[in-house]
């Protein structure tokens, strides 16, 4: 009998199994192998020692990569997780039209990368939309600005009112909001009909975003702008996903704590960093980790965007294995299996760590 | 009776054994073309030997898609050869070398030795471009400065431009200067400075190469000379396209482009200058050859495939069609080259540019085109101002260095 259930569940696990052995195992050990070796996708490799590894990192390319690796991962990491918390935390009350919006915020995640990174190369082109919009915000800021000051204007009149009557009225109030809201629109189309003020005369935005430009820190190239492109188009895609292990997690959040934290006097902000934020550390720790692998490996907007973006601004290191793989007849493969065995060295040593600095145990 | 059934089957199979011959080759507007050539040539010349041929184009990125095919051993029996990759596909011994089954003494020899190694010749060049300088006739007009000629050096060019741009103003530019190796080294060739010395090391404290280095980055000064993406576009042909700079450098394909893109602008074409020190041209050969992969179990049929495609007759009709510059040299008193219209002028330059001066292959050599990157870089530190030439050189000497090292 127990003989049976044992075979029964090998037979069970046999695809998983075999899938694993043939393209993970025996694929990372021909890699560990390859990358010893002088290998060059034609010859018969013969093992040289460690010349690979000295190679790549050697190689400023490398070092680039690497670079760009390490910060497009902590950037964007940071960014995905904490905005996709609070969009969990927004989209766990009672809303009406919940579903809608739930399934609306999820479309970036569900659509193939390639179809967004096409879409954001379009956006951040040189007569792109990110550039109109900004001319327009610029031409359009006299009215906006006006707008503003009123609307902050008459919430303020209107919440001092308020409290004057000894009523409970917050600064950000939404009923009272929406009626500033309304006055404000109300003034401002007033004076632009008037004509005291009027869109300006701007020139066109001109911002190249694909091209050698970096934000620098004393001098070190830290980020490309190419780059940056990529990390907002990143956050946006994968914030719905982790927002659903979020959401998934705020279910198990027992109501008590927060009817316990009010009863102490607690506020919105001190309910959600003192309760919501602890009890989700098990999620978090997830969320980080699989945020820190996925980014790590990104390729698939880099390879998009390919020679739209100069030189080494959008090189990673998943980019680098598979451009030193595929270049035209012998390829220096050894060099990218070194490098590639190099990134699964990084993300396992970034876990590690993550593992014992950042405990994955709700206190 | 079974194995009588068997025996007479195999021989029924053998009598009508078709063998076909498969080619790769690009794609865009490649499978037209070639299908129209097959169609036309090789069809008819091959229906008795029951050869049949077939064009599959690989779409993408051809020094890739043809890379993964030759690992995979499914690639086709004949080939398009890029001789700017040739290095790196010869190193697969995966190309047939074609002494002894080739005549290649018709075929311009520049062209033959940009596709042999060690004495062994891997490809027969299919058709050829080289490097031109093409110029908008009224910018220079509005100028009253003279068009660009074949007399011109480094100096009379650059005072040209100057004067263009001084006259122009702002909204205009001399000559658009491409950050890269692919227009740069014509001009690194024409002081005499070679790629790789006798122990395949690349040398870039070489003065001569310091010397057009600056000469290029120099025509940056005061704006006569600017980057393409500083017109908002890809290419030296997208900066003519725009109207607003004078001069680029390019080679024949840019004449269907600016047909296509720029209708109504007025171009003419030169040589290239000639470097004011030694009085010399340098220019790249751009070839894309025809070469067999050496595990074909149809060697024959191939090479017969290979030998029409590259006859007098197909490449007279491609040079008529105006679709590629042919590779043999009995073609140069074609009629074609004595029109007069702009294209002709340009193909007739092109053609002649083959033999003038120091003329060398695009070619990256055997660590492919990484090869080119440290100069890329240094160029376009120094043409967008981050970094003075010396400096850039410096740096792209080091990194030259760690890379071929490798």
């Amino acid at each position: 009998m127990q003989r049976r259930q044992t075979s029964a569940a090998w037979l069970f696990l046999a695809p998983f199994l075999i899938t694993v052995a043939v393209f993970f195992f025996y694929a990372f050990a021909r890699a560990a192998y390859y990358s010893v070796t002088d290998f060059n996708l034609f010859n018969t490799p013969k093992v040289i020692g460690v010349k690979p590894y000295a190679d790549v990192l050697g190689d400023p390319s490398f070092r680039r990569a690497l670079g760009n690796s390490l910060v497009f991962a902590v950037l964007t990491t940071a960014l995905q997780t904490v905005g996709a918390l609070l969009m969990a935390v927004a989209l766990n009350r009672r809303l009406r039209g919940l579903t809608f919006f739930r399934a609306a915020w999820y479309m970036p995640s569900i659509t193939s990368s390639v179809v967004i990174t096409l879409i954001f190369l379009w956006l951040f082109q040189r007569r792109g939309v990110a550039n109109y919009v900004i001319t327009q915000a610029q031409a359009y800021a006299p009215l906006t600005l006006t707008f503003l000051l009123f609307l902050i204007g008459v919430q303020v009149t209107q919440v001092l009112l308020e409290r004057r009557r000894a009523l409970p009225a917050g600064w950000f109030d939404p009923a009272l909001g929406v009626t500033s809201a309304l006055l404000a629109t109300a003034v401002t189309a007033a004076l632009a009909w008037i004509g005291v003020i009027s869109a300006r005369e701007v020139p066109p935005f001109d911002y190249q975003y694909f091209a050698d430009k970096w934000i620098t820190l004393g001098g070190v190239r830290i980020l490309s702008i190419p780059l940056l492109v990529v990390v907002i188009q990143n956050t946006f895609t994968t914030i719905p996903t982790l927002m659903l292990f979020f959401l998934a997690g705020l279910q198990n959040i027992p109501r008590a704590l927060y009817e316990a934290a009010e009863i102490d006097g607690a506020t919105p902000w001190q309910q959600l960093t003192r309760v919501t934020v602890p009890m989700l550390r098990p999620v978090t720790f997830y969320v980080v980790t699989v945020g820190l692998i996925g980014t790590m490996q990104m390729f698939d907007q880099v390879a998009v965007i390919g020679s739209a973006a100069p030189g080494d601004t959008l090189i990673t290191l998943a980019y680098y294995v598979y451009a030193n793989t595929f270049k035209a007849g012998a390829a220096p493969v050894n060099l990218a299996s070194a490098a590639a065995i190099l990134l699964a060295a990084l993300i396992l040593a970034m876990v590690a760590a993550q593992r014992r600095f950042f405990p994955s145990e709700a206190s | 009776m079974k194995k009588c059934l068997l025996l007479s089957f195999a021989l029924l199979a053998s009598a009508h054994a078709q063998t076909t011959v498969k080619i790769n080759g690009y794609g865009g507007t490649d499978p037209a073309v070639v299908g129209d050539l097959i169609n036309r040539f090789v069809k008819p010349a091959l229906a008795k030997d029951k050869i049949t041929v077939v064009y599959e184009p690989l779409q993408g990125d051809y020094n890739k898609s043809l890379t993964t095919l030759l690992a995979a051993g499914t690639a086709g029996d004949v080939f398009y050869l890029p001789a700017e990759t040739l290095d790196g596909f010869v190193a697969t011994g995966k190309v047939l070398p074609l002494n002894g089954l080739v005549n290649t003494s018709p075929f311009i020899k520049s062209l033959n030795t940009a596709f042999t190694r060690n004495g062994r010749l891997y490809g027969v060049a299919k058709d050829f471009n080289t490097l031109t300088l093409v110029y908008n006739k009224d910018l220079f007009d509005e100028a009253g400065v003279k068009y660009p000629d074949s007399t011109d050096t480094w100096a009379t060019l650059q005072t040209k431009l100057t004067t263009l741009k001084q006259k122009l103003g702002p909204d205009y530019a001399g000559i658009c200067l491409q950050p890269n190796w692919d227009r740069f080294g014509a001009f690194a060739f024409a002081t005499g400075w070679t790629q790789f010395d006798s122990k395949g090391k690349t040398n870039l404290a070489d003065p001569r190469f310091a010397d057009s280095f600056n000469f290029y980055t120099g025509l940056a000064r005061g704006k006569v000379g600017i980057q393409p993406s500083e017109v908002s576009e890809g290419w030296t042909g997208g900066c003519l396209k725009t109207g607003k700079v004078a001069v680029g450098i390019e080679g024949n394909w840019v004449v269907n482009f600016l047909r296509d893109n720029a209708p109504n602008l007025k171009f003419g074409t030169a040589l290239m200058p000639k470097s004011t020190k030694t009085g010399k041209r340098g220019n790249f050969l751009y070839t894309v050859g025809w070469a067999i992969n050496s595990g074909t179990k149809n060697r024959a049929a191939a090479l017969k495939v290979l030998n029409i495609l590259t006859s007098p007759q197909v490449q007279q009709y491609v040079l008529e069609q105006g679709l590629a510059i042919p590779s043999r040299t009995a073609l140069t008193s074609n009629a074609y080259f004595k029109k007069t219209d702009p294209g002709a002028v340009n193909s007739r330059l092109v053609f002649d540019g083959a033999d003038d001066g120091n003329v060398r292959a695009f070619t990256f050599g055997p660590q492919g085109t990484d090869w080119s990157k440290p100069i890329n870089e240094a160029l376009a530190a120094v043409l967008s101002g981050q970094k003075s030439a010396a400096d850039a050189l410096k740096k792209a000497q080091a990194d030259m260095n760690a890379f071929q090292s490798r």
